[in-house]
Parts: C-alpha cells; sequence; structure tokens
C-alpha cells in the first residue's frame, strides 16, 4: 500500500524531509545536511529517514538548484539567435540600475555574454505581418557555427514574435536539424507576450536552465526510482504549484524561485485550516525575512520578479517579499548617531555573538538573548550559546546611546521589529488590504520570536505558530497541487472588442492546459480552470487582475469587476473612463487529494512549566515567566502570557496579558489584543 | 534643530516609517499613472515638514528632481498661506519657481492634525504633453517659455476634497493629450493621500510633536552625517569647466560652465562665477535646476546617505544671476537637462579627486528624439508621438570599466522603452538597436559603450522629427589619462536619397514614409591611459565585438590576431602589441599638437576618421563638411591638455 507522502526542500545548510502518513496524518521531520550535490543529501536523508519508496504515493520537491545556477553562473555554454540588428536586447534590458546612486555598483552581466549572442534576417511587424522572410541560408549558417562552437541550449529571440511565432518556429527546426539533441527555447512558445525583453529575458533563463534542471531531475528520478519509487517526481515551482519532469523540459525557468514559494503555500494552508482565509506569512530565518500574504484563500502573485536585478523571469510568482532581518541581523550604530538594525547580518557563521565564533557586534538574536526571552540551550541542546559574550555585544549599543543593558536589547529589538512592520506593510496596507481583517503566520526559526510583537504594532488580531515552525516549507512542498499557467497579450479596448475572440483566446489556453495535465496523468475531474483578465484604465500602465467567467459573453460584469478592484487596490474609481484590456491568464490545476493533517483532541491536561526564568517584555522590569516544552502542550491547553514556549527548531514569546491556546491541529494561536 | 531628541528607537522608527510612506506614494503612481514618461519612472515624491523642508524622499526617486521638491513646497505655501484645507491639494510647474521643466508637474496636499497643517506630501512626475509649439512640449527653438508649453504658478486642484474640474480641465484643454493628463491629476493626487494616511497613523500612535519633531529630526541627522564625513576630508579648491555645444544664436565656439569647489570645514561651496550668459535655444538651466545638478552630482560621492533638507543644507551655490545656470522668467529652459548635466559631470570630476577610489569620468549625454504627425497605417489617421530616449556608455571608472548602455546620470532609474511598445503606437520601424562597437572611451579603464538605433517611417502624413541632445562637439571626455568617446549626432536618410548630417539639435525637420533616420549615443569616458589597459581584457572586448580589431590597435596599441573567429577563436600578438604601443606613446603629444587645419584637411581626404580626430587630435570638426571649428577646437584642446594628455607620463 502506497500511504506515503514525502516532501523534500533542500536550502543552502539542511535538506528537511517531511514525511506524512495519509492513513494516520501524522508528520515527521528530518534534517540532514545539504551536501553539494543536494541529491546526494535527499538520498542520505530518506535513508536516514528509513523511508520505504516503493510505499510512496508522492514524492514531491522544492529545489534551489535553478536559483543557485543562475546567480552562480554554473551554466553550460548557451546561444542566443536573435532578429538581425537586436543581438543586445538582454544587456541593453531597460537600461536602469537597481542602486541609483551608487556609480560603482553594476547590473550583474547577463546570462548569454555577446559573442554568443547571433543574428539572422527575419522581421514581423506590431500587426503580426512577416514584412522579412526568415533567411534560411543564413539560419542555417548560424545553426552550423552553434554547433562547431558546442552550445548545451539555444535560445530564439525574434521582434514581435509574441504575434506570429512562424520565424522562430523556423528557426528551431533548422537549429534541430543541426543539433537533434539541444533543448532550443523560443519566446513565442515559453511567454507569448509583448515587450521584447522580459520575452527575451524569461527565454533565456529557460534556455540556459534547461540542460542544469533537465539533468538534476532525470538524476534524482532514477535514483528514487532505482529506490523503488514508482511514481512521478514532482517538483515544486514559483507559481505555487508543481510539475513533473516532462514539463521542466521545456519550462525549466519556472524552478527559478522554487523554494521560496514553499513558505507561502504552508502559510496559506494552515491559517486556512484555523479558518482564516487571509493571512500574512511571516517566514523570519537567520539573515531574512520572507512576507507573502494570502487573500480569500489565494496566494498573491506577481509576473514582477527575478532571481538577479534587470533580468524578469514572467511566469506567474508567488509574491513574497523579502528583507534583510534575520535573527543574525545586526544592530550598528550609524556615523550620525542613528541606531541601525541590519541588513547587514553575522549570517549562520560565525553567527550572533553568543555563539561564540568570533563575531563580537550584537545580533537580534543576542539581545534576545539578553532579553530571557530566547533560553541558551538551542535544537534541544545541540547549540548552546553564551548569555556574557550576548551582554558583552549588547553593552556596545547600551554605551552609545547611554541606555540600560535591557533596555538597549528591547531598543534593538524595536528596531528589528519596526522594519518588519514596514514590510508587512508594503505588502498588506499599500495593496489595499487591512492587516485587521488578517492572521499572521509567524515560523521560520525566529519568526515566533517576534510574531506577538509585529502583530500589535500593525493591529493583526491573530499569530499562528505552526507545530514545526522550522520546517515550514518542507510542509509546504507536501501541500500543493499540480498547476500551470498560460497566458496570451490581449490588447483592447474593453467596449469595442469581441467577447467571442477572448473566449476563443480561453478555448485556446484551456485545451493546451488540459492536454498537459493530462499527459502529466491528472484525471480530468481533477482539473480547475481559472481565467482571469489583465485590465486598466485606457492610457494606463499597470494593470491589475480580475476573474473572468467561463464563457466570456457579456463585458460589462467585467469592466464593473475591475472598476470595483481598483477601488480596493488604489482607492479611487474612474467610472466614466474607457478601460482597456491587456491580458488574459489562465491558471490550470490539478488537483492533488490532500491528506488530512493529524486531529488531536484536547486532553484536558495542564502541563507544568520545566522552569521559569526572568524575561524582559517592554518596561523596565523583568516578570518571572514561565518557560514551557512545546511538546508537553496538548490541544485545548490555553493560557495567559506571560510565557515562552520552547522547542527543538523554535521559540514562541507570548507577552503579558495575551492569550494563547494551542488548536486541534497544535498549532499555537495568540490572540492579540486591539492596541487601545 | 529640533528642541528636543527623540528616544532611538521611535528616531529610528520614524525615519523607516517616513521613507515607507513616501515610497508607497511612489509605488501607487507606477500602478496608476497614465504618462508613459512617469510610467518609465520620471517621477518623485517627498514628504515635508510645515516650512515644506524636505523630511524624505523616495528610494527611486529620479536624480533630477532631487533638490527641488522642497522649493516648489515653499512656493505652495508662499501662494496660499492663510488659506489651507483639509483634502486641498495645490499644483505648480514653475520653474521660475525652483522647478525644473514645465513637463514636471508637482502635486502638493497639506496634511492637517486638528485644524493646523503638520506636513505635506508632494507628487511630481513628468506629464506627456504640455502644450507649446511642438509634440511632447520640446521645441528647441524656443528663445523664451511662451513657444515652451502652460506654465502653472501656483494653483488648487481640489478644494476641501473636491475636484477643482474647471482649473484641470482649462490646463488640460491645453495640451495634447488632454485624458491622459486628467488620469495623472487623479493618480497623483491620490498618492499624495497614500502618505497623508500614513503620516496621520504615525500621529495617532506616537503623537503630533513626536511625529513634527521627527520630520525636523531626520534632517538634522542626514546634516550631521554628511557635515561629519565633509569635515573628514582636507580643505581645498577644484576648478572645472564643461561645456554645451554652441549658442545657435551666436557664433562657433563652445558654452562654458564654470564651477570651483571650496571644502572648508564642514561645508561645500559651488562657485559657477565666469559661466556663460543664457543662450539663445533652450538649453539653459534656472536656479531650482541648478541647485538640483549639485544635490545630484555631490549626493553620488555620498550613495548611502538619505535625502532631504539636511543634505542641502550643507553646501552653498554661488550662481551669477542671469547666467546659464540661473535663468530667469522667460528665458526658454525646457532643455535644462544640457546644463544639469554637465553640473554633474564637473561635480563628478572634481569629486574624483577628493575620493578617488569612487571617480569616474564622463558619461555620455541625455538625448532624446521627438517624431510627431498623423499616423497613416490606419484610415483615421490618428495622431502619434513618438518620444523616444537611449541609453549609453557611462564613464570609466578606478578599477572597473564603465557601465554599458546605461540610462543617462540625470537619472538612473529611467527606463529604456520597448521597442515592441513603440511600433504598435507609432508608424515606426526599428532595425537596430544594439551596442555601438568602439564607441567606449578607451582608456586603461574604459568608459561603457553606446548603443546606435536606426528606424524607418512607415506610413505617415504630416510627420516633423525634433532632436534635443549635445556633445557633438563638447564631446566625452576621458580623464586620468584616459581618450574621449565618440560625438553625438542623428543622421537622416530621405528615402532614395544620400545620408545628410543633421547633428545633435534640431527642431521640426519634415519626414515621410521611407526615410531612416540612424543615431547612436557616446560611449563614456576613458579612465586612466588605454597604453596600461591590460591586453587580455582588450581581447575579451574584441571577442565581443564591443572593440574592433582595428581600434585595438589604434586605441590600445594591442594586436589582436583573428585565428577561427567562428568559434571566438582570437590571440593576442604580445611582441607586436609592445613595439606598437612603444609607437603610439612616442607619437601621441605630436599628434595632439597637431595644426587643427591639418587634421581638417586629413578627415576631408578620408585619411582619417572621426574616432581619429576626437581620440589622437582632440580636433573638433563639422562632421559633414570637415570644416575646423577653430574656437571649439582649442576649448577641447584646453580640457585634453588637462584631463588626458598631462597624465601621459
Amino acid at each position: 500500500m502506497q500511504n506515503l507522502r514525502v516532501a523534500v526542500d533542500v536550502g543552502g545548510t539542511f535538506t528537511d524531509i517531511c514525511i506524512m502518513d495519509e492513513t494516520t496524518g501524522k508528520i515527521r521531520i528530518e534534517k540532514t545536511a545539504s551536501s553539494v550535490d543536494p541529491i546526494d543529501g535527499i538520498m542520505s536523508g530518506v535513508e536516514k529517514a528509513e523511508i520505504d519508496l516503493s510505499k510512496v504515493a508522492l514524492f514531491s520537491h522544492g529545489t534551489t538548484v535553478a536559483t543557485n545556477a543562475l546567480i552562480t553562473r554554473r551554466l553550460p555554454r548557451a546561444a542566443m539567435v536573435c532578429t538581425q540588428g537586436f543581438r543586445d536586447v538582454i544587456e541593453i534590458r531597460r537600461a536602469n540600475k537597481e542602486d541609483l546612486w551608487d556609480t560603482y555598483k553594476d547590473v550583474v552581466p547577463p546570462y548569454i555574454p555577446r559573442r554568443d549572442r547571433m543574428t539572422v534576417p527575419e522581421r514581423v511587424n506590431a500587426a503580426g505581418e512577416i514584412v522579412t522572410p526568415l533567411d534560411e541560408d543564413a539560419a542555417r549558417e548560424v545553426a552550423r557555427i552553434l554547433k562547431r562552437r558546442g552550445v548545451a541550449a539555444v535560445a530564439v529571440c525574434f521582434m514581435n514574435a509574441f504575434m506570429n511565432g512562424a520565424n522562430e518556429k523556423r528557426m528551431k527546426e533548422i537549429l534541430q536539424e543541426a543539433m537533434p539533441d539541444i533543448p532550443v527555447s523560443t519566446s513565442s512558445e515559453v511567454l507569448p507576450e509583448i515587450f521584447e525583453h522580459e520575452r527575451f529575458s524569461t527565454t533565456v533563463a529557460n534556455a540556459v536552465l534547461s540542460p542544469v534542471v533537465v539533468d538534476y531531475t532525470r538524476r534524482l528520478g532514477e535514483r528514487l526510482t532505482a529506490d523503488g519509487y514508482t511514481r512521478d517526481l514532482l517538483l515544486l515551482h514559483t507559481g505555487g504549484g508543481v510539475m513533473t519532469p516532462k514539463s521542466v523540459e521545456d519550462f525549466s525557468a519556472r524552478l527559478a524561485g522554487s523554494g521560496i514559494a514553499a513558505g507561502a503555500i504552508a502559510s496559506r494552508h494552515i491559517a486556512m485550516l484555523c479558518g482564516y482565509r487571509n493571512s500574512i506569512g511571516l517566514d523570519m530565518g537567520g539573515t531574512s525575512t520572507d512576507v507573502s500574504l494570502a487573500y480569500h484563500g489565494q496566494s498573491r502573485v506577481t509576473k514582477d520578479w527575478f532571481i538577479e536585478y534587470g533580468y524578469p523571469i514572467r511566469f506567474s510568482s508567488i509574491e513574497v517579499l523579502t528583507i534583510g532581518a534575520g535573527g543574525g541581523s545586526l544592530a550598528w550604530t550609524d556615523e550620525a548617531g542613528s541606531l541601525r538594525n541590519g541588513p547587514q547580518s553575522a549570517g549562520a557563521n560565525p553567527g550572533p555573538a553568543c555563539y561564540g565564533n568570533g563575531n563580537t557586534e550584537p545580533t537580534n538574536t543576542d539581545a534576545n538573548v539578553v532579553l530571557g526571552r530566547l533560553g541558551t540551550s538551542l535544537a534541544g541542546g545541540k547549540i548552546t550559546l553564551d548569555p556574557k559574550l550576548a551582554e558583552g555585544a549588547v553593552d556596545k549599543i547600551a554605551s552609545s546611546f547611554d541606555l540600560e543593558r535591557h533596555a538597549a536589547a528591547n531598543a534593538i529589538i524595536q528596531v528589528a521589529n519596526a522594519n518588519m512592520s514596514d514590510a508587512v506593510r508594503l505588502i498588506s496596507i499599500s495593496r489595499g488590504y487591512d492587516p485587521r481583517d488578517f492572521a499572521l503566520v509567524a515560523f521560520g526559526g525566529a519568526g515566533a520570536l517576534h510574531g506577538a510583537a509585529i502583530a500589535k504594532e500593525l493591529s493583526i488580531p491573530a499569530v499562528i505558530v505552526p507545530p514545526n515552525p522550522g520546517v515550514t516549507s518542507a510542509l509546504g512542498c507536501l501541500l500543493v497541487d499540480m498547476q500551470h499557467d498560460f497566458s496570451e497579450s490581449f490588447i483592447a479596448g474593453a467596449t469595442t472588442c469581441d467577447p467571442a475572440e477572448i473566449e476563443a483566446a480561453f478555448v485556446r489556453m484551456e485545451k493546451e492546459a488540459l492536454e498537459r495535465l493530462t499527459h502529466e496523468g491528472v484525471a480530468q475531474d481533477d482539473i480547475v480552470l481559472q481565467r482571469s483578465v489583465d485590465m486598466m484604465y485606457q492610457g494606463q500602465w499597470r494593470s491589475l487582475a480580475v476573474d473572468a467567467p467561463s464563457p466570456v459573453a457579456d463585458m460589462a460584469p467585467l469592466v464593473e469587476a475591475f472598476h470595483s478592484e481598483h477601488k480596493r487596490e488604489y482607492n479611487f474609481r474612474r467610472d466614466e473612463t474607457p478601460v482597456s484590456l491587456y491580458r488574459l491568464n489562465l491558471k490550470a490545476t490539478g488537483i492533488v487529494p490532500k491528506a488530512d493533517l493529524e486531529i488531536h483532541e484536547p486532553t484536558g491536561a495542564r502541563p507544568e512549566p520545566k522552569t521559569r526564568r526572568l524575561v524582559w517584555f517592554e518596561g523596565d522590569a523583568p516578570s518571572d515567566t514561565p518557560i514551557y516544552e512545546r511538546d508537553d502542550l496538548p490541544a485545548g491547553f490555553e493560557l495567559t502570557g506571560p510565557a515562552i514556549i520552547e522547542q527543538f527548531d523554535s521559540t514562541t514569546v507570548v507577552p503579558p496579558g495575551t492569550k494563547m491556546e494551542v488548536d486541534k491541529y497544535l498549532n499555537i494561536i495568540i490572540r492579540i489584543e486591539a492596541a487601545a | 534643530m529640533s528642541d528636543q531628541t527623540l528616544d532611538p528607537v521611535t528616531f529610528e522608527v520614524l525615519k523607516n516609517s517616513f521613507i515607507t510612506s513616501v515610497d508607497q506614494m511612489a509605488e501607487q503612481i507606477l500602478r496608476t499613472c497614465y504618462s508613459f514618461v512617469m510610467y518609465n519612472r520620471d517621477f518623485s515624491s517627498a514628504l515635508h515638514d510645515a516650512e515644506g523642508n524636505s523630511a524624505a524622499q523616495g528610494n527611486q526617486d529620479i536624480a533630477v528632481h532631487v533638490g527641488t521638491l522642497h522649493f516648489t513646497c515653499k512656493a505652495v505655501i508662499e501662494a496660499f498661506k492663510g488659506d489651507m484645507h483639509p483634502g486641498d491639494v495645490y499644483c505648480t510647474n514653475d520653474p521660475y519657481a525652483g522647478g525644473t521643466h514645465f513637463s514636471d508637474v508637482r502635486l502638493i496636499r497639506p496634511i492637517f492634525h486638528e485644524g493646523k497643517v503638520i506636513a505635506f506630501s508632494q507628487s511630481n512626475g513628468h506629464w506627456s504633453d504640455l502644450g507649446g509649439s511642438v509634440p511632447g512640449s520640446f521645441d528647441v527653438t524656443a528663445r523664451d517659455m511662451f513657444r515652451e508649453a502652460v506654465r502653472i504658478t501656483p494653483i488648487r486642484l481640489f478644494h476641501k476634497g473636491r475636484f477643482c474640474a474647471d482649473v484641470a480641465n482649462m490646463i488640460a484643454a491645453n495640451t495634447r493629450d488632454p485624458a491622459s493628463i486628467i488620469g495623472d491629476i487623479h493618480s497623483q493626487a491620490q498618492a499624495t493621500q497614500v502618505c497623508e494616511r500614513e503620516i496621520l497613523r504615525l500621529v495617532d500612535k506616537y503623537g503630533v510633536d513626536t511625529v513634527t519633531n521627527g520630520l525636523s529630526s531626520v534632517q538634522d541627522y542626514v546634516e550631521r552625517a554628511v557635515r561629519q564625513r565633509i569635515s573628514d576630508l582636507p580643505d581645498g579648491v577644484w576648478e572645472t569647466q564643461d561645456f554645451i555645444d554652441q549658442d545657435p544664436a551666436a557664433g562657433e565656439g563652445m558654452i562654458p560652465i564654470k564651477v570651483k569647489m571650496t571644502i572648508k570645514g564642514d561645508r561645500v561651496t559651488y562657485d559657477f562665477t565666469g559661466s556663460h550668459p543664457t543662450i539663445g535655444s533652450i538649453y539653459n538651466s534656472a536656479f531650482g535646476a541648478t541647485f538640483s545638478a549639485v544635490a545630484a552630482g555631490m549626493k553620488t560621492f555620498f550613495p548611502d546617505l538619505p535625502l532631504n533638507s539636511g543634505f542641502y543644507r550643507v553646501f552653498d551655490i554661488v550662481a551669477p544671476e542671469g547666467s546659464i545656470v540661473d535663468a530667469k522668467w522667460p528665458v526658454a529652459v525646457t532643455g535644462f537637462l544640457m546644463p544639469f548635466e554637465k553640473i554633474m559631470n564637473a561635480i563628478y570630476e572634481m569629486w574624483s579627486q577628493i575620493i578617488p577610489e569612487r571617480a569616474i569620468a564622463c558619461a555620455f549625454n541625455l538625448e532624446y528624439l521627438l517624431t510627431g504627425g498623423q499616423d497613416a497605417r490606419t484610415p483615421e489617421k490618428p495622431i502619434f508621438m513618438f518620444y523616444d530616449w537611449l541609453p549609453g556608455g557611462w564613464g570609466g571608472r578606478n578599477g572597473k570599466d564603465g557601465s554599458n548602455m546605461t540610462t543617462a546620470c540625470f537619472g538612473t532609474g529611467l527606463m529604456a522603452q520597448p521597442v515592441e511598445g513603440q511600433e504598435r503606437a507609432n508608424p515606426i520601424l526599428t532595425t537596430r538597436f544594439e551596442a555601438e562597437t568602439d564607441s567606449a572611451g578607451p582608456g586603461k579603464w574604459r568608459g561603457g559603450v553606446g548603443v546606435r538605433k536606426v528606424s524607418t517611417m512607415l506610413d505617415s502624413a504630416n510627420t516633423v522629427i525634433s532632436y534635443i541632445c549635445d556633445r557633438e562637439r563638447a564631446v566625452v571626455w576621458g580623464i586620468e589619462g584616459g581618450l574621449p568617446s565618440m560625438p553625438h549626432g542623428l543622421t537622416l536618410t530621405r528615402a532614395g536619397k544620400e545620408p545628410e548630417w543633421l547633428g545633435a539639435t534640431f527642431s521640426d525637420v519634415p519626414i515621410g514614409p521611407g526615410d531612416e533616420f540612424d543615431r547612436p549615443t557616446a560611449g563614456g569616458g576613458g579612465f586612466g591611459d588605454p597604453l596600461e589597459r591590460d591586453p587580455e581584457k582588450v581581447l575579451e572586448d574584441v571577442i565581443d565585438d564591443y572593440v574592433s580589431v582595428e581600434r585595438a590597435a589604434k586605441d590600445y596599441g594591442v594586436i589582436v590576431i583573428p585565428v577561427d573567429p567562428e568559434i571566438c577563436e582570437y590571440r593576442l600578438d604580445l611582441e607586436a602589441t609592445k613595439a606598437e604601443r612603444e609607437k603610439i606613446r612616442a607619437a601621441r603629444l605630436d599628434w595632439f599638437r597637431k595644426p587643427p587645419e591639418d587634421v581638417a584637411e586629413d578627415y576631408r581626404n578620408g585619411k582619417i576618421d572621426m574616432l581619429d580626430a576626437v581620440r589622437r587630435h582632440a580636433v573638433i570638426l563639422d562632421w559633414e563638411t570637415g570644416e575646423l571649428l577653430p574656437n571649439s577646437t582649442a576649448q577641447f584642446r584646453e580640457m585634453f591638455e588637462k584631463r588626458t594628455a598631462a597624465a601621459w607620463a
């Protein structure tokens, strides 16, 4: 009987494996050190966890292989074939810089250097007419040269190919005749959307990653099969779903940013189980914090993202805002005497001062130790923190501001919390969402230390701390569906366009979606198709996505939906102004049945705190605070803070006067009183 | 200075919250604006204290607006003092009252607490058109503002929350794009409300006194930080000059902008005495824009400091009245970016000597092209307005080549436009938009490379083209022995005719279907002696075709042998390179001092090309006829001597 589900999240330091027994809903976590070849780490984790792969019904995987390959440029030699005169689109980009003022900070170079960017005579105009046919002799010459150069992948990027992909298609055929085994990505297949840099950049990322990720998924698949796994390996993509190795071959760049989506999915799912359709995920680790948002049970998605600045990947991605604030972030005093926090971090090594590995500057972790919020023995005793070293580091801040030691530690934490609150504000309030309607899911190693304070700052009424905050991302990999995102440019006036044309375009995308999901083994009944249309006021430059019905017969409801979405997001609507359509989107989901998480009945037990210690919250005086062991707390357990709850991979702070309870999934729910 | 000190946590939280509130305005503008110029990031946002001083500006604000927002806020305060109400929004674009040019329109909202103004929020953006004689409101032949655009002195656009449609419509009716203008008014007014909401939230939480104290404390904070850094530098005086190509209303000869910078203790003074009087074109700068150029140029050397009025308190400017850096009403100033970028580069040059680890040679000069008429691809023949700007090369740096193909220094956040979007909206087909080989100024660290864009008119009627550019003569320069890049200028090839050189500045030239216009942007100036460049780096540049085999030899003295170019195989001939470098070293001072008339003669005879004339001989010609421009050459050679030849040991 295949009753196990296994999810693997490979991070820089650890590989987390999450194993769920479908029959009981029980979850077990295995942590193992990541290895140079991530596959070795995965396989040794599988072995360590004593997983019988023949009993596994679903093996899903969030991987940083694609992201790392892009960042380190460990990419095979790849080439680009462009329209004559447009060899440098991906180097010119939009010509802007990320750092506007630092003339010594450059945008990183493109993934394919100029020498390997070839051109051929061909041209399609804005209306999609071929004004210059593909010069096939020149095309064959390019193919011959690229074969001589031994390139491992090719991106074909022609102007206006989103309107007519015929020349690109022919170019691809000619390349494949010369180099049958080399993957070729064309811009009209990868992303049929207007704007050459964004389309080409996505296509190039897809091409250069193809050999890397195809090799990776093939090798991992073979190892798993050899050890008894009988199903398809499923890979988490940035859109928040999974795909099979078959789809990875054509859409490799969807795996870029794969790992980041997992935390957002888990956060959304846990909040839904707790009855919150609106939630904000706060995943705080050692060096950074990822913030995500789900509204009405859907994660916010964006097409405006990149792995490296200047090189957009225009596939739908779960929107995650990353800021440089983590447990290891350094507190410092700048030249004008202001107290700063991050973005510099002590990292994992040397780490916070209290690790005793040579760093003597104060970090958030040191401040939490000084305040007594964090104990001195972590990870079940594997890591011991030295409070004297933490105090010495925090005293540097105390002396520059003439503060008492604990006041200084508090100041450090308050600045860190304010920075994280600002990030949450950017993704919520400034997008028209009211945090009072949300729950905050606090996870990652440090999320639960700060969650209650941030929620209070933002008037978020509830904080949810999942049972295993440190491995929540791996859980996210377990909770996904098969998912593909399609889009097509559709530029027209909302009142002048023909709804039948829109319907036809949707039907076309849906046909492709069904084919792809069926090919991946999804049953017809498990397929859900969600349409949306990107719209804007005529003359605007950015669009808003509005859900679209099936079939599209009448434009009036769509236009009204756009007006109200514009009002929600930007606080104004212009009913008298014509509305334009920009793009049609289709999200195709193949539902993977979710196993239920284990439900725990209240036992009525009142576990005793394992110890007590002095903990500083707000104010000068410490509170004598009970310290609980998380594993001791049964469903239905309630208390009123102050309390500290410690567990293997995390510590939860319950501030004085704040109520918390443990729910049937063993989540901790902290109820935040509205600020007076 | 604020009267009491905030505790460190409150201060840091307020400082960051102020910036976040301004960035939220910017985010909203990006998502709701109508002007494509704004959409491509030509806009800025600010939060001011009750006196109009800037407390915070956006992280991604365009450089060219920094240091002007407090002037326009103060102008609005002056105009509406005693008559401000919650829900009001004011508007101005007046360059003579601290603005930049008419296209940059500022909307300003007073933020009230219990009946008292405690702050202002401001959104400033470049509108697509403000009337005047030319689409896009850039008529290079204008001598005064009456041909340029609508001047908006401070007006009220919202009164107690009610939209003043009468006033807004009157402004919109004077432009070519009324629907977008009304749209942008709403977009900007709403953005200022986003900031108001955040400030009132802070007031709710911390109390009004703490927040207003914060607004002044953040300025004091920046001022302290800058003063601290300035006082750590040695006192001294630095001087330089840069040039505008010409005064079209006067004879040949470049127009000097002189800057003398004095550092004394913790203050800096920029003295423009000796700069040329205003000229007979739109390339003049009013005081606000000059102030901004100084702030932006100096800020480049303190990239990590936040921008607000505290920064502006650290320097003084002496600008002779009526000079090209202090134009008064009604002198035309729409092309203020030309003096602006000269000032910025002059400041780069002086600060490069003070902070050598941030040194940088001259960047290419901003250029923009306007084509307008009727799009005859459809029977309705709608009006089109093609407004295009290109990236170019930035100067070589100390230990690093310059940035390739990057937006001009007046604002590195400005985005180049996608050709596919342009072709959809305009009857124009672009046939080339690529890096320009050999455009980079040679140096030990070469400049970044520029681009070339070639476009052909499709079916169109009643179409004219204008070009706003500079440095056709005041060619982008190198420092520390580095060489200049190349002259700017547009070439027009009418259907079936020979190419014509139209140069870097012209207006209202009629064009029609099949006509092709071709313009390069310069690379950046070189940094350091090109004969000291690592030959391996030259080899890599040749493989990527940033540098040709021919110019590798001429400019760098590096001999590259193509072995099998098809598979990128090239080889260095190090022996020959050594000999070539010796030869150039022995001859180059003579080349530079060769009589300019002889150089012009060689150019006309085809013995040398434009790059030889500029890089080897420092001679400026009429690039079409080859006629010598003696005054411009003398000026160019004087600076070449100082910046380049003097460093050749």
